[in-house]
């Protein structure tokens, strides 16, 4: 049985990550209470045939960071779960350090192995064997043109060659949730759309395949995703943020027929939502 | 400025030794050396600090003791302070590894802290401790000379742990490693490198401890003993004879450093370079 046969007997729209009621304080030198997080609510269903990228878009300090820990189980969230699936229909469970791969930031590597080694040994490192995690390396190696570099020391990479054995080192092991952490932070608009389409051709590899672009980057967020959320902060009657953040607003980029489409950027209402979420819903945030 | 007058101030020679961070060829780099190199020898021949022996004297110290055979002579001494210093840097470099690595456990973060502290105390103050431990002699000095050295080195070698980015715990951990992973492939692996610049350039505080330390215990002889001994009776040219050699020593340890860097860990030559 194929792979897509067997995606198309599971139920429709099964979630693939849930969070509930999330909250994260942090105490304060002064003894107070910093909510950085509060009742954040996500849900990532899975999409039939298709991999998922979803964005969880918000301004500097709209707690994105703290969110993508939370996610990723580095840190405990103080009230909530978190749950994920392990790719089984119905069978969630909570999330624990090392389910969910993260592409951090900076594309932290290991300095001290070469780039092969740096997809072989993590992978060997957790039970895989070492033949088939060569051979496995070697493939995505060559497939995303960093066969040249295979002997390579990640200080000799230039920035999208190491975002690049970034994100194949998490994907070595058979994970189908990747976080990406401000992927197209820094980078001219030509490398914005090459990391884009690496995003995509690396998601489109597997149907359960999610990831969650963690971005403050609105015209980014809205072109490589089927679901995009905002996180940030309510206002009181007086216009002050209120502490902790949530989920604030979702655009189904699917729904408003804006998804998967290669023209995203001449239509009308990708210019609207563009347009709303940089002028009215950001400055809200 | 002008381009023309940019261009005119980029031909005068040399303009780039003067300059921050200047871009120098090879050849001028060394060159550069032979001429500090140069003056040095110079103030040292014109003698404008009467202490000093002239090179002619300690030349004539350093062959006639060079060919002194037995307790005497500067090889057997040389022999002896080597001896105990490549001992004591093994065992130092051992031991403040082990303490250091231990420093990530808070069970051991206040041993490490007292351990850092006691750098300040000299350590000829420890004399009567070491007496009573240890036989007079070479596990004395040996002892001395480590526990002097791994107070310096578990200061630096724990710093250079502290300096590992979070982020380098946190990859290790989304990837699945366990805690003695994270131990090896974060902490210990990477950080080798640092650690022997650590342990280089502690080397050179044990140059100065075993000096000290062979003066309180010269029944063995050593560098340190003679160059006590020739203090005594005021042979100038000889101490500096020893001084000299010390000298020697330290760079072809510098060299030997720098050498386990180039064959073991390759990529951190790279990374400095970038």
């Amino acid at each position: 049985m194929s792979e897509q046969e067997q995606n198309s007997q599971e139920p429709d729209h099964e979630s693939l990550l849930v969070l509930e009621e999330v909250c994260k304080n942090f105490p304060m030198n002064d003894g107070t209470t910093f909510v950085a997080l509060k009742n954040l609510d996500l849900k990532i269903v899975d999409i039939p045939d298709r991999p998922q990228i979803v964005s969880l878009l918000g301004p500097s300090g709209s707690g994105k960071t703290t969110a993508l820990r939370i996610i990723a189980g580095l840190d405990k969230p103080t009230k909530g779960s978190v749950m994920i699936t392990n790719g089984i229909a119905g069978e969630m469970r909570s999330v624990e350090v090392g389910d969910v791969g993260v592409v951090f930031q900076k594309y932290p590597l290991f300095e001290d192995l070469n780039v092969l080694n740096n997809l072989v040994v993590p992978a060997v490192r957790v039970g895989m064997d070492s033949q088939e995690a060569n051979k496995k390396a070697l493939g995505y190696l060559e497939e995303f043109d960093l066969t040249k570099q295979k002997s390579a020391w990640p200080v000799q990479l230039s920035g999208g060659q190491r975002q690049r054995v970034a994100i194949l080192q998490q994907l070595m092991r058979d994970r189908h949730f990747i976080i990406l952490d401000e992927p197209f932070s820094g980078l001219d608009p030509v490398n914005i759309i090459n990391v884009m389409n690496l995003i995509n051709r690396i998601a489109h590899q597997h149907t359960l395949n999610t990831f969650l672009v963690i971005t403050h980057d609105v015209t980014s967020a809205l072109m490589i995703s089927d679901h995009v959320y905002l996180l940030g902060r309510e206002r009181d009657a007086e216009g002050n943020p209120i502490p902790g953040s949530r989920v604030m607003k979702e655009y189904d980029m699917i729904a408003e027929g804006l998804a998967y489409r290669a023209d995203i950027e001449d239509l009308p209402r990708f210019a609207e939502i563009r347009k709303e979420i940089k002028m009215v819903e950001f400055p809200k945030l | 400025m002008s381009s023309s007058e940019a261009k005119a101030e980029r031909k005068i020679p040399f303009a780039d030794v003067f300059r921050v961070y200047g871009s120098l060829g090879a050849f001028t780099r060394y060159n550069l050396i032979v001429i500090w190199v140069a003056i040095a020898f110079a103030f040292w021949f014109l003698n404008p600090i009467k202490a000093l022996p002239l090179p002619q004297e300690v030349w004539d110290a350093l062959t006639k003791m060079w060919v002194t055979p037995g307790r005497d002579g500067m090889v057997y001494n040389i022999y002896v302070t080597l001896q105990l210093n490549v001992v004591g840097l093994l065992y130092s470099a051992l031991i403040s590894l082990i303490i250091a690595y231990l420093s990530i456990i808070p069970l051991f973060q206040p041993f490490n802290k007292m351990v850092q502290w006691l750098r300040y105390i000299p350590i000829v103050g420890f004399n009567l401790v070491f007496f009573s431990l240890f036989a007079i002699g070479w596990p004395m000095k040996v002892a001395m000379l480590t526990t002097g050295m791994s107070f310096f080195l578990v200061t630096s070698m724990t710093g250079v742990i502290s300096a590992i980015p979070r982020m380098k715990y946190e990859l290790a951990r989304v990837l699945g490693y366990n805690d003695l992973q994270v131990f090896y492939s974060v902490i210990v692996r990477p950080t080798l490198p640092q650690m022997i610049d650590m342990i280089a350039q502690n080397a050179a505080i044990g140059w100065v401890m075993i000096t000290a330390i062979e003066t309180f215990n010269r029944t063995e002889g050593g560098i340190g003993a003679q160059i006590y001994a020739y203090n005594s009776t005021n042979n100038l040219a000889a101490v500096y004879a020893y001084l000299f050699i010390i000298g020697i020593i330290a760079v072809a340890e510098d060299g030997l450093f720098s050498l386990m860097k180039r064959v073991f860990f390759p990529y951190s030559l790279i990374a400095e370079r970038a």
